[in-house]
């Protein structure tokens, strides 16, 4: 900072904590309040405050995928709905997909915050509702148009006088099966929304609206200056990259996503012309999905230090041509659009491999895998949904092997326990543990994946598979290879008949379905793998000896758990041939 | 005169401090040896026999040893573990592997899980499957037990945890695996998840009984070896142990379930601070301890430390504020509810790559330590800030043990920071300080309004070497009204140690509709729990009339995942006692969250009992009535900076053992004492009441 400017640097760094600790608040009175499993235990929401110019400025610590689409909703229904039609104490609800939301199941409440009567900024939450109507239990399917996904909420009245609209309430509860956790969800949203309120209005009157705003255009200003020093580190050049996803979930032509990245002295530009025409089907990203993946990468990039609001979105750039899956438009089916963005990432981690292959890992999990049921809850006599994803193996980096299970990129959600699910929902797990063998192999190892098998008891569910990696697993880099692909399968233990990725089915009584998603892929040889970390895989059953022998070339002694050194010479001088990497 | 003792010994990373109380007198004597890691009884000992000869106290006069202890905490952060195995039922062995799937950060690709305590080939499934009410679906096989239990024999397995799902409904099939591995592997030994923490949510009951587990034979060697030098020494009375949970358990309990003792440490400050707000009438406290890495935070209220079982250990930041974010070990034990920063008097400034001045979290320690020690320091920290303000003297510090180098202090705050700043290094300190404060006071809001307490309800109990240099500032910015400074406050926390009472909770799941809830079944479960809890606390001698018993139940609105926790009557609940608790519910609903839901269906989770045993809290020193000039205590005046004055004034420096109670002193004054420095702004007051104590008040 220059010493002519006016910003006295320590007040700078109170308002700015300030700003950080109520996002913090709202998350935790969201969280604390709300009932479904995916809100209050998985955490599938966001809270940001943003200023009186409709600018993000301060988010809570949670899922990077709607930080994204947060900053281009509100202004938009804002915007639409017309500030001049608010006043104190209301709160508009949104969900509209194409100008700025994402899919369906993501509803955002905006607050305006008023100091006498004028507007000095905004607070929002964004939750996934576990259900929003349509056509399969927890609003997830294989739909061909977006008015079968559920209910379509333009910006609408929602809040007065801080508390429900009823009429639009009523209505939209009409709309949805679990009547019950989606009322307490709201509330719930309703609360975090009024804890911002009651914070940023704090702040506003100890420091004054104007010193406020100046403060944030400052913060801003700083967040853009160091956005722009951490990115002009990187190499400048072009980078291309492609990847496909299985299947769009109504053909089996799989969905083509293309990454052209350029990086010069403006930042980075993130071309996505050559990606495939939106499918009438459930695969299709719309802006601010895109954008989202778009900015978590560039967050990856530069120093965790670095704030999230506006002026670091300002250095976010990308082509996203309209009629795409990666920039869809109506009618189109918006569902699955975070299985493509989260692919679509992988695309664009892809492509920056070539341009700092140090910090790039191989290719992860990349999809959201989700797993959505409902029915008819005989043992509450009430209908029921359930929604949850289920985690994979993360890609192996330059100096380590890639965490077995777990929810990468954009998602961040945690794992519903099993108890608490089996408590609330007449669901059993019967399974929850690693694949093994299903690592991508490596000089550094990709992460496993998860297996999860759901059992539904004295009843007939309706269950539903929104995810991917069925044909190919994720890819490995520099000679590492790809990672086992994923397999979706009814009752495992008896016909064991093979779903795919994307599908509602009925089920009957006691029926299993059984979830073992995809390992990540593999960097550098695996014969390069060092021997000692071969063993120790073997021994803890992640990896079979003969996948050790054939793969790694490391011979396994499993009486003494030692390597054989004279018998792993012997395999690894012999050439070793070299699986291809996923499309 | 058959003068009666107890003695409080709190062994920390670089000194072993002691606290010896004469119970006849009241007198109170501390004291301090360096800890002697490779073997901490040696610092136990050493320490232990200074006090003893100090108070010249016979060993067999000790009627109680109180023990505050990190052993347990720095066995997991070490990785000092003992060779663990998990059982669990079939299909499930990978529950800690798996963990919650949070990252700890979000945009960090280099990302590592935290590593199972337990490596895979030593976890097991075994046949058997209970539903959610605790019914059977599938019967243990004993078979495959015998058979897990002959491999883990061949392992040399020394420590065992089994946690079977839904266990903490029912936990008959995890009983029978304990006697199996009682009659086959008698050497090793077993911790079952629903005695150690029987709630639900399986991940992080099997977190904390695999750290149970893990832990159990290192800690139990060190209480044994502490507990045999010690009888040897001649001290015969009762040995007990600070728990995370605020009170204290026998050093046998404490080797059986040492995963209770995880932050054994900071909770002795936040009992010291509740003991004496109770002791002064003040029931709403918030402590505030302030040393040389962090600063801890804790809330207490209508007398009671809040409580928490959300937490982590061994992950990056040690504190509950952030859950499960999984970057430790989650525990469900009960823990005292801290939040800790890292904003020390050791915290270091410096401005970042947009130019902006930062404090913490990184801490200069206590080697090399702040600039102003002279040790090798070249970052400035918040204590050279302090010293460069003239708020801290550079020759009384430890009562002038160490002189404070202020132009070397002076120095580092201009090169590292004010130079680049442009500005000058009275403001840049300022500036550090005030971003201290900032952090400080989130941490305070963290505690209290985040959780729906109202700070200025409450009074600020500040200690640690440098709470009171902050804590009048930071009651300020929140509008607390009063400030309370104890006597000594650098020992405020050993004292916790001989507050503290015998502590032991249970907790039984009870998972039931308010509405349908059967009041006789609740009512056996509290006279079950309240007779164990006797007869626990008759083992440890303590007396009927010293029992006290404390009822609570965790409930929710149906449907919800997070129980708040409502205080019970210690009579057997009836029809009018459950519409009372249902009223509280609510009203605490509203507090915590903002808003209720009177006309939806509340459940009942688990009950919760604590079995109380009292010890008699020691009496304050009197001091000795003050003259009102206050003259005589003065000992200089010196300039220090307040943004109040926009720059320096003269202030006068008092010596806090020359005040005597009915003392007031206006401010701006800085009042001096060996182990810290309580400074006052103007605008404010200091009065001293008739134990020495200084409550700070707005003008």
């Amino acid at each position: 900072m220059s010493s002519e400017t006016p910003i006295d640097p320590i007040r700078f760094e109170v308002i700015r904590n300030a700003l950080v600790e109520a996002t913090e608040e709202m998350a935790s009175a969201l969280r604390r309040s709300a009932y479904s499993t995916n809100i209050k235990t998985r955490h599938d929401f966001s809270c940001a405050i943003f200023d009186r110019k409709m600018r993000i400025v301060a988010q809570s610590f949670s899922q990077p995928n709607h930080l994204g689409s947060l900053m281009e909703t509100i202004p938009r229904a804002l915007e639409a709905y017309g500030l001049e039609n608010l006043s104190e104490g209301d709160g508009i609800l949104v969900n509209l997909p194409y100008t700025g939301g994402v899919h369906l199941n993501d509803i955002t409440l905006i607050s305006p915050v008023y100091l006498d009567s004028t507007p000095v900024g905004f607070v929002a939450s964004l939750a996934h509702h576990v259900d929003v109507g349509g056509g399969a239990p927890a609003s997830i399917g294989a739909f061909r148009e977006v008015y079968q996904e559920g209910i379509i909420i333009p910006p609408v009245k929602f809040v007065s006088g801080g508390d429900f609209n009823r009429d639009v309430f009523d209505l939209v509860l009409a709309q949805v099966r679990a009547k019950r956790e989606t009322a307490g969800d709201f509330r719930a949203q309703i609360a975090a929304n009024n804890t911002g309120i009651r914070r940023f209005k704090a702040l506003i009157g100890k420091m004054g609206a104007d010193v406020v705003a100046q403060y944030i255009d400052e913060l801003i200003e700083y967040t853009d200056r160091r956005t722009k020093s951490e990115l002009a580190k990187l190499p400048k050049g072009v980078f291309m990259a492609e990847g496909v996803m299985d299947s769009d979930g109504y053909t089996d032509e799989p969905v083509k996503l293309v990454v052209k990245l350029t990086i010069d002295d403006e930042g980075l530009l993130f071309d996505f012309n050559g990606s495939d025409e939106q499918r009438s089907a459930p695969v299709n990203s719309t802006y601010a999905q895109t954008h989202s993946g778009v900015a978590f990468v560039l967050k990856c990039m530069i120093d965790p230090d670095v704030p999230v609001n506006s002026g670091f979105y300002r250095n976010v750039h990308m082509v996203a041509p309209a009629g795409t899956v990666v920039n869809c438009t109506a009618p189109a089916p918006v569902v699955g659009g975070w299985e493509t963005q989260l692919r679509l990432t992988e695309v664009m981690l892809k492509a920056l491999a070539d341009a700092i292959p140090e910090k790039v890992p191989a290719g992860t999990e990349g999809m959201i895998c989700h797993s959505g049921f409902g029915g008819f809850d005989p043992y509450r006599n009430e209908t029921y949904c359930f929604l949850e994803t289920i985690a994979g193996g993360f890609g192996a980096r330059a100096t380590s092997d890639g965490p077995d299970a777990v929810q990468p990129h954009g998602k961040n959600t945690a794992n519903a326990p099993i108890e608490e699910t089996e408590l609330n929902y007449p669901v059993r797990i019967t399974r929850y543990e690693l694949v093994e063998n299903s690592e991508g192999p490596g000089q550094y190892r990709g992460g496993l994946g998860l297996r999860r098998d759901y059992l539904f008891p004295d009843h007939q569910a309706s269950f539903t598979i929104l995810a991917d990696r069925e044909r190919w697993g994720p890819h490995g880099l520099f000679g590492g290879h790809s990672g086992e692909p994923a397999h979706y399968v009814l009752n495992p233990d008896s016909s064991a008949t093979q779903l795919p990725s994307k599908v509602t089915v009925q089920l009957s009584e006691n029926d299993v379905v059984s979830y073992r998603t995809c390992g990540g892929g593999g960097y550098g040889p695996p014969e390069q793998r060092d021997p000692e970390d071969v063993l120790r895989d073997v021994r803890d059953k992640r990896v079979s000896p003969s996948r050790a022998r054939d793969i790694y070339r490391v011979a396994i002694n499993t009486e003494t758990w030692t390597v054989d050194d004279d018998a792993t010479a012997t395999l690894r001088s012999a050439v070793s041939g070299q699986r291809e990497s996923a499309p | 005169m058959n003068e009666q003792y107890r003695l409080g010994i709190d062994i920390g990373g670089t000194f072993t401090d002691g606290i010896l109380l004469n119970e006849t007198t009241g007198e109170i004597r501390t004291g301090k040896v360096p800890s002697t890691p490779a073997d901490p009884s040696d610092g136990f000992l050493h320490v232990l026999r200074r006090m003893l000869d100090d108070g010249q106290a016979e060993p067999d006069a000790v009627k109680y040893v109180v023990h505050g202890t990190t052993v347990a905490t720095n066995a997991i952060i070490e990785g000092n573990l003992a060779k663990t195995a998990f059982i669990t039922t079939e299909g499930f062995r990978d529950l800690l592997e798996i963990q919650t799937g949070i990252r700890p950060t979000l945009y960090d690709l280099q990302f590592q899980k935290l590593k199972p305590l337990v490596p895979r080939y030593l976890c097991f499934g075994v046949p058997e499957r209970l539903d959610y009410r605790g019914e059977v679906l599938v019967s243990l096989d004993e078979d495959a037990v015998q058979s897990v239990v002959r491999d883990l024999r061949e392992e040399g397995v020394e420590s065992i945890a089994v946690c079977l799902l839904h266990s903490y409904i029912n936990p008959e099939h995890e009983r029978r695996i304990g006697e199996i591995i009682a009659t086959e592997l008698p050497s090793a030994l077993c911790s079952l998840s629903s005695e150690v923490a029987p709630e639900f949510r399986e991940y992080f009951r099997a977190s904390t009984t695999v750290i149970n587990a893990a832990i159990r034979p290192v800690v139990s060697n060190y209480l044994g070896n502490i507990q045999a030098r010690v009888r040897r020494s001649g001290v015969g009375g009762e040995m007990l142990v600070m728990q995370s949970n605020g009170g204290v358990l026998t050093f046998e309990a404490a080797m059986d379930r040492p995963v209770f003792m995880v932050e054994s440490g900071p909770a002795a400050g936040v009992i010291a601070a509740s003991q004496l707000g109770e002791t002064l009438g003040h029931e709403n406290v918030i402590s505030f301890d302030m040393g040389g890495t962090t600063a801890k935070v804790g809330l207490i209220e209508n007398g009671s430390p809040r409580v928490t079982k959300d937490y982590e250990v061994g992950g990056t930041a040690a504190t509950t504020e952030h859950g499960s974010r999984g970057s430790g070990y989650p525990i469900r034990t009960p823990v005292i509810d801290l939040v800790e920063i890292g904003a020390g008097g050791g915290s270091i400034a410096w401005i970042d790559s947009g130019g902006i001045l930062r404090v913490g979290p990184r801490s200069a320690g206590a080697d090399p330590g702040p600039v102003c020690y002279g040790q090798g320091g070249t970052e400035p920290t918040i204590t050279d800030a302090n010293l460069v303000l003239g708020r801290i003297s550079p020759d009384y510090f430890l009562g002038g043990e160490m002189r404070l180098d202020v132009d070397a202090a002076r120095r580092a705050i201009n090169e590292r920071c004010a130079g680049p700043l442009g500005m000058d290094a009275d403001e840049v300190a300022l500036g550090i300080v005030e971003i201290a404060n900032s952090a400080m006071v989130g941490a305070l809001r963290r505690v209290s309004v985040q959780r729906g307490y109202d700070p200025r309800e409450f009074v600020l109990v500040a200690f640690g070497g440098a709470g009171p240099v902050h804590a009048n500032r930071l009651a300020a910015e929140l509008e607390m009204p009063t400030v309370l400074v104890p006597m000594s406050p650098g020992t405020t926390s050993a004292m916790g140690l001989l507050v503290t009472d015998i502590k032991h909770d249970y907790s039984v799941a009870l998972i039931q509709r308010a509405d349908q809830i059967d009041i006789g079944v609740a009512n056996t479960q509290f006279q079950r729990m309240r007779s164990e809890g006797r007869m626990a606390l008759s083992r440890e001698g303590v007396a009927d009339e010293d029992t006290r018993f404390i009822k609570q139940a965790d409930m929710r609105y149906v449907g919800q995942s997070y129980e708040l926790t409502v205080p019970l009557q210690e009579e057997d609940l009836d029809a009018a006692a459950l519409d009372e608790i249902l009223a509280q519910f609510h009203q605490e609903h509203e507090r915590s969250y903002g808003f209720k839901a009177e006309e939806e269906p509340v459940e009942f989770v688990a009950l919760r009992l604590s079995a109380v045993g009292v010890i008699p809290k020691p009496q304050l020193p009197k001091v000795s009535p003050g003259d009102h000039t206050t003259t005589n205590a003065i000992k200089k005046t010196r300039p220090v900076y307040f943004a109040e004055t926009d720059g320096r004034v003269d202030c006068p420096i008092y010596n806090r053992y020359k005040l005597g109670s009915g003392d007031d002193i206006t401010g701006p004054a800085i009042i001096e004492e060996v182990d810290s420095t309580t400074v006052i702004h103007p605008g404010y007051r200091a009065a001293v009441d008739e134990f020495g104590n200084l409550f700070l008040t707005r003008i």
